[in-house]
């Protein structure tokens, strides 16, 4: 019997130390590891170049060009620790940081790699977005860090290719030969703060840190498990009941998850423009004109907007926290920004009923419309929950002032579908994220190049883009950037909502904070800056 | 008997035909997957590349007939929405976690069912029959996702017992497990309730009473035995539902099996996914049916003579 007690005081000796000793090192092993929810993402891949430009694998892969985290511009944090171009900007050269490694023992980072990188990328089965802006290059390599993009035509704003909205990501060659296309699906190596670890499908990528880092930069958490969950409310409650640290939260849960005592961290410059775009705005001889499209007459364009009550929009969309914005595609921090269309906004769309209404009048609506009725589709984008809400405020807005309106609803697909085949006379909403140089938005949105997809075109904007595209004095392509916003704003081109912010929700407990500046297509980027709290 | 069993083998292969058809021609229906692959600035080259890549340039029947052909091999190409994965892979790999968790629904709700259903008949007008009837009512009437999104927020929120979502061992199937339950339960104990109050009414329960037989093996025993017919064929509804998962509890417990592969695959367009969920599927309940006439013909001549 004294025996039996002796033994059982030991183990329980043993089962009570091994709860102490887990409740000793538990809280500092979780401190080091977090779970980021965000939406699922278009395609679960490890293939970069065969989505549309979701860079799951942000945490471990790098472009060549990397993003300043505070002000978004372009900087040395990537691959390439310098580059130059020539006058023209048909020669771009980029020297590689010589200390890059990639991870998993596969070598160092070398323009071999590059010149295999660009080759997936530009092949056949890419479906990247923005692909003409790295397509048509030839690859001369200078040595093993030094490497030229030679272009068919001047692309003043090939970094952007680069960049965090990067079209270009750099796969290990190594890897490639010695393992095939199948190693990058098992496991890519990639070059960042953190590894690829694993990857289950519908639940999540996880990543682990990568200790002394090339970079000379570590990272604070030891482990980053991304969770992709579509469901809302079960993404609050993963925050609320603490098994999330970080979550890409719709903005009408935010102010739940605040008053719960969890923070909203903003990216640090905006990274997303919203916007509801007039469809198939083409001179006659276009195919896809349509004649009986009410808003093809810029009386009705301008009602539309002075309809709309943006203070109001602005608060229910994005509870106060976006900016107005003034003119799709346009940005402070890009080529032909104007501000002087920000002093005449309030002026030219601002809420006026009465004047829309006049307008209306003027146009002889609804009477000398063959086809007065305004279909507005209601639709849903990964990243932009607030669209369909979007659309039920325009079709108040609209029917307010007397326009006759009709909400729509269809999947995203479905649109993209209508658009290609020039046949979408819908309003629809549109975002731009992250923001494009001017010049490529306004060629792939707002002219003829963007054929099919594009929303408008006229004879003004395609002449100032083909002389752009020629021009590679900085102010005199300014000056044609700005000319074609303002032809773009005074022929009420769309109904420009707003300029926002990527936001994520926090717990305060484990997260100090997080720069990044909203330069990547899911929003995140710096992974490494997650300040945990001491 | 060989007849007979060909006979049928000839039914289920035209019948697998048939469905071939249907799902290729529905989940072309459904849009291009052009339209969820491309981004929206997609290139006319990049357009056409992805075309004649995905065989979408050739005329309905030549994609139909490789399609065909190649699903006799099992083969039905790679997800689109999954690069690199096999469609039919993928099915494979996300059975399991549909299994699992619907075999502990089913667990659940015969567990919690029957018993109440009986004890629901045995005590007619009981506090515990109107408890039961309430649950059949509410069961029916309550939406899953509603029902699951309630359960996260009080036992995972609140309470902390259990996780919001997620795969991770028996504790993350709990609560999406009582989920699916729920509607089976109220099936179950209105369906159970039922057939014991008409057995319970029948001459040869209320002989065994006479004879002093002792009331639970009177209703466990002759009853409930003689009941269980009616319950036990909606388990075969259970048993469906269980193979191809719960889209909806599924996707708010984050719980990637098979429902949630068939959605995530229809919004995709992922045709080659789509195609693999459905004839998978329908194969399986196919066989199952074969196997199940072929029984009843064995133990049954009067099946196979017709």
């Amino acid at each position: 019997m004294t025996e039996r007690t002796g033994r059982l005081r030991k183990a329980a000796a043993l089962v009570l130390g091994a709860t102490l000793a887990l409740g000793i090192t538990a809280p500092a092993a979780l401190a080091e590891r977090l779970v980021i929810v965000m939406d699922p993402p278009s395609a679960e891949t490890n293939r970069f170049w065969e989505t549309s430009g979701d860079l799951a694998l942000g945490p471990a892969m790098q472009t060549l060009v990397g993003n300043d985290p505070r002000t978004g511009e372009f900087d040395n944090s990537g691959l390439a620790e310098s580059w130059e171009h020539n006058e023209d900007f048909t020669r771009w050269t980029f020297r590689l940081h010589p200390e890059a490694r990639f991870h998993q023992d596969w070598g160092p980072v070398t323009t071999a790699d590059v010149v295999h990188s660009y080759d997936l990328h530009t092949g056949e089965d890419s479906i990247l977005t923005g692909i003409n802006l790295l397509r048509g290059a030839e690859l001369e390599v200078q040595d093993e860090h030094t490497i030229t993009f030679v272009l068919p035509e001047p692309r003043p704003n090939f970094l952007f290719a680069h960049g965090g909205r990067g079209i270009m990501v750099i796969y290990s060659k190594a890897q490639y030969e010695a393992e095939g296309i199948e190693g990058y699906d098992r496991r890519p190596a990639g070059t960042g703060h953190f590894e690829f670890a694993s990857r289950s499908i519908g639940e999540g990528v996880v990543f682990s840190a990568v200790s002394d880092h090339w970079s000379g930069t570590d990272a604070t958490v030891s482990e980053l498990a991304i969770r992709y969950v579509s469901e809302p409310s079960t993404k609050l409650a993963m925050l609320r009941a603490r098994e999330a640290q970080i979550v890409a939260l719709p903005r009408e849960l935010q102010p739940e998850a605040v008053d719960a005592g969890f923070a909203i961290v903003s990216s640090t410059n905006p990274a997303m423009q919203t916007a509801f775009m007039f469809n198939n705005l083409y001179p006659p001889d276009v195919d896809g004109h349509n004649p009986d499209l009410p808003w093809l007459d810029v009386r009705i364009r301008e009602a539309i907007n002075r309809s709309i009550d943006r203070e109001v929009l602005m608060e229910v969309l994005y509870d106060g926290r976006a900016d107005t914005l003034v003119r799709f595609m346009m940005d402070p921090l890009n080529e032909g920004y104007a501000p002087e269309l920000a002093e005449r906004f309030e002026a030219a769309y601002g809420y006026d009923p009465d004047r829309a209404r006049a307008l209306l009048a003027e146009a002889g609506y609804p009477d000398a419309f063959a086809d007065p009725v305004i279909p507005i589709v209601s639709t849903t984008l990964g990243g932009n929950p607030e669209f369909p809400v979007m659309a039920e405020l325009l079709q108040v807005f609209m029917d307010e002032v007397g326009l006759q309106t009709e909400l729509r609803e269809m999947d995203w697909g479905t649109l993209g579908g209508m658009a290609r085949a020039r046949t979408a006379y819908v309003l629809r909403p549109m975002r731009n994220a992250p923001i494009r140089p001017t010049e490529v938005g306004l060629r792939v949105f707002f002219s003829s190049h963007g054929r099919p997809i594009n929303f408008y075109e006229h004879e003004t904007v395609e002449a100032l883009l083909a002389e752009m595209a020629t021009t590679i004095d900085a102010q005199a392509r300014d000056e044609l950037g700005r000319a074609a916003f303002t032809h773009l704003f005074e022929d009420y081109s769309d109904i420009p909502i707003a300029a926002v912010a990527y936001e994520i929700a926090v717990d305060p407990d484990r997260v100090a904070g997080w720069d990044f500046p909203g330069a990547t297509a899911i929003g995140l980027s710096h992974w490494h800056l997650i300040d945990l709290v001491e | 008997m060989i007849r007979f069993a060909l006979s049928r083998l000839a039914q289920v292969l035209f019948t697998i035909w048939a469905i071939t058809v249907l799902v290729f021609a529905l989940s072309h229906a459904t849009g291009s997957p052009l339209d969820t692959l491309l981004p929206d600035d997609a290139t006319p080259e990049q357009i056409a590349a992805l075309t004649s890549r995905l065989g979408l340039d050739q005329p309905y029947h030549i994609q139909y007939l490789r399609f065909l052909g190649s699903a006799l091999q099992g083969d039905f190409g790679d997800s689109l929405r999954w690069r690199g994965e096999p469609a039919l892979g993928l099915v494979l790999d996300r059975l399991p976690a549909t299994l699992s968790l619907g075999g502990l629904a089913v667990l659940i709700s015969l567990a919690v069912a029957l018993p109440l259903g009986v004890v629901a008949a045995t005590r007619k007008d009981s506090w515990i029959d109107l408890l039961a009837r309430a649950i059949a009512l509410l069961g029916q009437a309550i939406p899953a996702f509603w029902l699951g999104i309630v359960l996260i927020w009080v036992f995972a929120v609140w309470l902390q017992w259990l996780p919001t979502s997620g795969q991770g061992g028996l504790r993350h199937m709990i609560l999406p497990a009582i989920a699916i339950a729920w509607f089976q339960i109220a099936a179950l104990v209105r369906l159970t309730r039922s057939a014991m109050l008409d057995v319970l009414d029948t001459e040869y329960v209320k002989l065994a009473r006479i004879k002093g037989l002792a009331e639970s093996r009177v209703v466990w025993k002759h009853a409930f035995v003689n009941a269980a017919s009616v319950p036990l064929t909606y388990f075969g509804i259970l048993a469906g539902s269980v193979l191809t998962g719960s889209i909806v509890v599924e996707t708010v417990f984050s719980w990637p099996g098979t429902g949630w592969l068939a959605i995530e695959a229809i919004r995709g367009r992922d045709f080659p996914v789509i195609q693999a969920v459905v004839l998978f599927f329908a194969v399986i309940f196919l066989a199952a049916n074969y196997l199940v006439d072929l029984l009843y013909a064995w133990l049954d001549p009067r099946v196979r003579h017709g």
